[in-house]
C-alpha cells in the first residue's frame, strides 16, 4: 500500500482543562474526499488544525504524506479555508495575492493570479481593498488565495457559510476539478447535501471521539440526519 | 530573505495606505516636546541635560505605534494562523517583521529629529554624526525585542497595555544605555567610554535578535 | 496533602528561621554604628540579600524551566516555571520592602533612582508582566509556549538590567562581607550562611507546596471534565 495522504494515530487533544479530542485515528488516501461531520463542538476544526500542524496533538501521532505536518515540504503542499479569510483589509485583492504567491513561490505569478480572480469572478474587483468586499465576495477571495500555489492537500472548514447559491455552485464546481486533478480534500460541513454530493466517505465526531467512519456511497443525508443529528423529537416540538 | 521581504514589502504597502494616521503620529510626538516644556519649566541648561530623555521618550512612542500595528493587524483575519501555515520558518517571519517595524520606527525617528534639533537649539556639529549608529544601534534592540514581545501579546485581549508591561522592563537597560550615549553626543565631548558602551548596546542588540529568531517559531504555533 | 516530608520540612523551617534569628539579633556581635537605628537597620541585610539570591535562583529556574517545555512539552515544566516566578516575585518584592527600611535611617530617605535599587524594581517588573500575561491568557499550549518564551528572554536581560550599575555609580553597599575587619566577619559570615542556606529551604519547601497545588488543581479540572463528558 502507497503512503496515504494523511494518517493519524491515537490523536488527543486538550487545551489545559478542556478536552477537544480523544483517541481520533483516521487514514485518508491520496485523491480521497472526506467530510467530516458533527456538531458543534464536537471538534472538527481542532482535527483540522492538528492535520495543518497550526495545533500540536497532546498525544498521538499524526503524518501528512508519510511526514511531521511541520515540515516545510508538507506546509507548501497544504491549503486551509475557514471563517478566518487570511487576507488583509488594507490591501487589494491582487496585493493580497501577490503576498500569497511571494511567499508559497508559484511560479508565473501573474498568469495564475488572472486566471484564479478569473474563476471566482473577482476580476472587476481586483484593484479595489478588501474591506470593501461583501463577505461573500471575501470568501470567495479566500479560496483563490487558497488554491494560489496548487495544493495537494485542501483542509477546508465550512467553506460554504456566507455564499450565495451561486457561489455555492462555483466552489462545488471548483472542489470538483481540485478532485479531478488528484488533490486529497477534508471538509467540514453542515450541509449534509454538499457533503452527501462531494465526498468519497464520510466521518462523524461525536463527543471529541470518531464514532463512524465510512463511504458515502452507502447512505443518503436523510439517513445521516436521522442517525446522527435527529434533535430528540420531543424537544423539538415542545 | 525572500519571505522576509515579501512580509515587508506588505507592511509597509498597508503602512503607506493610511498616512493620516503617520502624520498623527508625528504630530503626537511634537506634543511630546511641547507637554514637557509646559510640564517641567527649567532653565535652558537642565532642558539639555534631559533633552536626550525627551527625545527617546518621542522615538519610543513612535516605535510603540508601529509595534501595536504590527501583530494587530496580523491578527485581524487569522492571518497569525496564516503565517503559521507558511513553508516558511518562524525567522523569517520574525525577520520581515523585525525589518517593517524597524524600517517605520526610523521613518518616525528621521522625522522627529529635525523638530528636536529646532526645539532645543541645538548645534549642529560633526560630532553629531555619531548619533547616527546610536539610534541606529538603540532602534534595532527596541524593536528586535517589541517585535517578539508584539507577537507574544497580540494573544490577550488587553495587547497594547501587555505589550507595555513586558517591553519597557526588558528594553530599559538598551534604552537608558542609548539616552547615555546621546546624551555624551549633544552635551559634551566623546570620550573613550563611548564606544565600549556603544558596542555593548550593539552585543545585546545581536543576543536579542538572535533569540528572538530563535525562538518565533514556538510562537506561532497554537 | 500533607504528607510526612512536608511536616518535617515545615518543622525544620521553623526551627531554623528562630536559630537564624538568634544567629542574626543575639549571636553576632554588633557593628559599630552612628546610632541604635542604624545598628539595628543593619541588621536587614541577613534577610534582604538572601531574598535577593533567591530572588535570582529562582528565575533561572523559571529560565531552565521554560527551555524544558519547549523542549519536551510536558505540562509539568510549565507548572515549575509559574510556581518559581510567584516565589520569585514574592522574594524581590521582600528585597524591594526590606531595601527602604534600611536605607531610611542610613540613608535618610526611603527610596534613590539608584542603579541597583532600579535594577531591583525592573527586575521585579520583569516577572509581574510574565505573571500578569498568564493571567490575561487562556490555559493551554499557547500559553504555555508564550510563558516560555517570555521566561528565556526575561532572564536573558536579567544579567544585563544588574550590567547595565556599572555604568553609574551606585550608592549601594558592595559586598559588605568582604570587611576588612577579619574578626567581625567570620560571625557574620556564618549567621549570613544560615539565613542563606534557611531562605533556601523555604524556596524548595514554597515551590513544592506550590507545584503540588497546582498539579492538583489539574486534576481537579480533568474530572470535571471528565464527569461532563459522561
Ligand atoms: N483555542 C482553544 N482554547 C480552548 N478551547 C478550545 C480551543 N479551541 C477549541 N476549543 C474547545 O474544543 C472543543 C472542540 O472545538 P472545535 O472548534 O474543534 O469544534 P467544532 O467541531 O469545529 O465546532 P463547530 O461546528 O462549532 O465549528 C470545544 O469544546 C471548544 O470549546
Ligand atoms: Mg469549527
Amino acid at each position: 500500500m502507497s503512503t496515504p495522504a494523511l494518517d493519524l494515530l491515537d490523536v488527543s487533544k486538550d487545551f489545559g482543562r478542556i478536552i477537544a479530542l480523544r483517541k481520533v485515528a483516521l487514514r485518508v488516501e491520496l485523491g480521497e474526499f472526506v467530510s467530516i461531520l458533527g456538531r458543534n463542538g464536537a471538534g472538527k476544526t481542532t482535527l483540522l488544525n492538528i492535520i495543518s500542524g497550526i495545533s500540536k496533538p497532546s498525544s498521538g501521532k499524526v503524518e501528512l504524506f508519510g511526514s511531521d505536518p511541520s515540515d516545510t515540504v508538507n506546509k507548501s503542499k497544504l491549503a486551509v479555508i475557514s471563517h478566518e479569510m487570511f487576507l488583509y483589509g488594507n490591501l487589494t485583492a491582487i496585493e493580497n495575492l501577490e503576498y500569497y504567491a511571494r511567499i508559497y513561490k508559484v511560479p508565473n505569478m501573474k498568469e495564475r493570479i488572472e486566471s484564479l480572480l478569473h474563476s471566482v469572478e473577482l476580476t472587476h474587483r481586483r484593484f479595489d481593498l478588501v474591506n470593501t468586499y461583501s463577505r461573500g465576495m471575501t470568501q470567495r477571495l479566500t479560496i483563490a488565495r487558497a488554491l494560489l500555489h496548487e495544493p495537494q492537500l485542501l483542509l477546508l472548514d465550512e467553506p460554504f457559510t456566507g455564499l450565495d447559491q451561486h457561489a455555492i455552485g462555483m466552489l462545488t464546481k471548483l472542489l470538483l476539478e481540485q478532485k479531478r486533478q488528484g488533490r486529497t480534500i477534508l471538509l467540514t460541513t453542515h450541509d449534509l447535501h454538499i457533503a452527501s454530493e462531494l465526498s468519497d466517505r464520510y466521518v462523524i465526531i461525536e463527543k471529541h471521539q470518531i464514532t463512524h467512519n465510512g463511504p458515502m456511497k452507502d447512505t443518503s443525508p436523510e439517513a445521516i440526519r436521522k442517525k446522527y443529528f435527529s434533535i430528540d423529537t420531543e424537544v423539538a416540538t415542545a | 530573505m525572500r519571505a522576509a521581504l515579501a512580509i515587508l514589502k506588505k507592511d509597509l504597502q498597508m503602512e503607506f495606505r493610511s498616512k493620516e494616521s503617520i502624520l498623527a503620529m508625528w504630530i503626537f510626538s511634537l506634543l511630546i516636546f511641547v507637554i514637557f516644556n509646559f510640564t517641567f519649566e527649567v532653565s535652558r541648561l537642565v532642558m539639555l541635560e534631559i533633552a536626550p530623555g525627551l527625545l527617546w521618550v518621542a522615538f519610543i512612542f513612535s516605535g510603540m505605534f508601529g509595534l501595536n500595528h504590527s501583530f494587530a493587524i496580523e491578527k485581524e483575519n487569522g492571518n497569525l494562523r496564516s503565517m503559521a501555515l507558511m513553508p516558511v520558518d518562524g525567522g523569517q517571519i520574525y525577520i520581515g517583521k523585525f525589518l517593517s517595524v524597524t524600517s517605520i520606527m526610523l521613518m518616525f525617528e528621521i522625522l522627529i529629529f529635525p523638530i528636536f534639533v529646532i526645539f532645543y537649539d541645538l548645534q549642529l556639529s560633526l560630532q553629531m554624526l555619531m548619533l547616527i549608529p546610536v539610534i541606529l544601534a538603540g532602534t534595532i534592540g527596541f524593536t528586535s525585542l517589541g517585535t517578539i514581545l508584539s507577537a507574544v501579546s497580540v494573544h490577550t485581549r488587553n495587547q497594547q497595555i501587555l505589550l507595555s508591561l513586558l517591553l519597557w522592563p526588558l528594553v530599559s537597560p538598551i534604552v537608558i544605555w542609548s539616552v547615555n550615549l546621546t546624551g555624551v553626543i549633544i552635551n559634551g565631548e566623546i570620550t573613550a567610554s563611548f564606544y565600549p558602551l556603544l558596542i555593548r548596546v550593539v552585543a545585546f542588540d545581536v543576543i536579542f535578535f538572535t533569540l528572538a529568531y530563535m525562538l518565533f517559531d514556538f510562537i506561532l504555533e497554537d | 496533602m500533607r504528607s510526612r516530608i512536608d511536616k518535617i520540612l515545615l518543622t525544620i523551617l521553623l526551627i531554623a528561621f528562630l536559630v537564624s534569628l538568634y544567629l542574626v539579633f543575639l549571636w553576632v556581635p554588633q557593628i559599630k554604628a552612628s546610632n541604635v537605628s542604624e545598628q539595628i537597620a543593619q541588621k536587614i541585610f541577613y534577610y534582604h540579600v538572601p531574598s535577593a539570591w533567591l530572588g535570582f535562583l529562582a528565575f533561572f529556574i523559571v529560565f531552565v524551566a521554560s527551555v524544558a517545555y519547549l523542549w519536551k512539552r510536558e505540562r509539568k515544566y510549565e507548572l515549575i516555571s509559574v510556581a518559581s516566578a510567584e516565589i520569585g516575585v514574592l522574594f524581590i518584592t521582600l528585597v524591594l520592602i526590606t531595601g527602604p527600611i534600611w536605607a531610611k535611617p542610613v540613608w535618610g530617605i526611603w527610596w534613590t533612582w539608584d542603579a541597583r535599587l532600579t535594577s531591583s524594581l525592573i527586575l521585579w517588573l520583569i516577572y509581574v508582566a510574565f505573571l500578569m500575561l498568564r493571567r490575561y491568557l487562556p490555559d493551554g499550549s499557547k500559553r504555555a509556549n508564550l510563558s516560555a518564551v517570555v521566561g528565556i528572554l526575561g532572564f536573558v536581560d536579567v544579567p544585563i538590567v544588574y550590567y547595565s550599575i556599572r555604568w553609574w555609580e551606585t550608592q549601594h553597599p558592595k559586598a559588605v562581607m568582604a570587611s576588612s575587619e577579619g574578626s567581625l566577619a567570620a560571625p557574620m559570615f556564618i549567621a549570613f550562611m544560615f539565613t542563606l542556606a534557611t531562605f533556601t529551604l523555604l524556596y524548595i519547601f514554597l515551590m513544592k507546596k506550590r507545584y503540588q497545588l497546582l498539579v492538583l488543581e489539574d486534576q481537579v479540572n480533568k474530572q470535571f471534565k471528565e464527569m461532563e463528558l459522561l
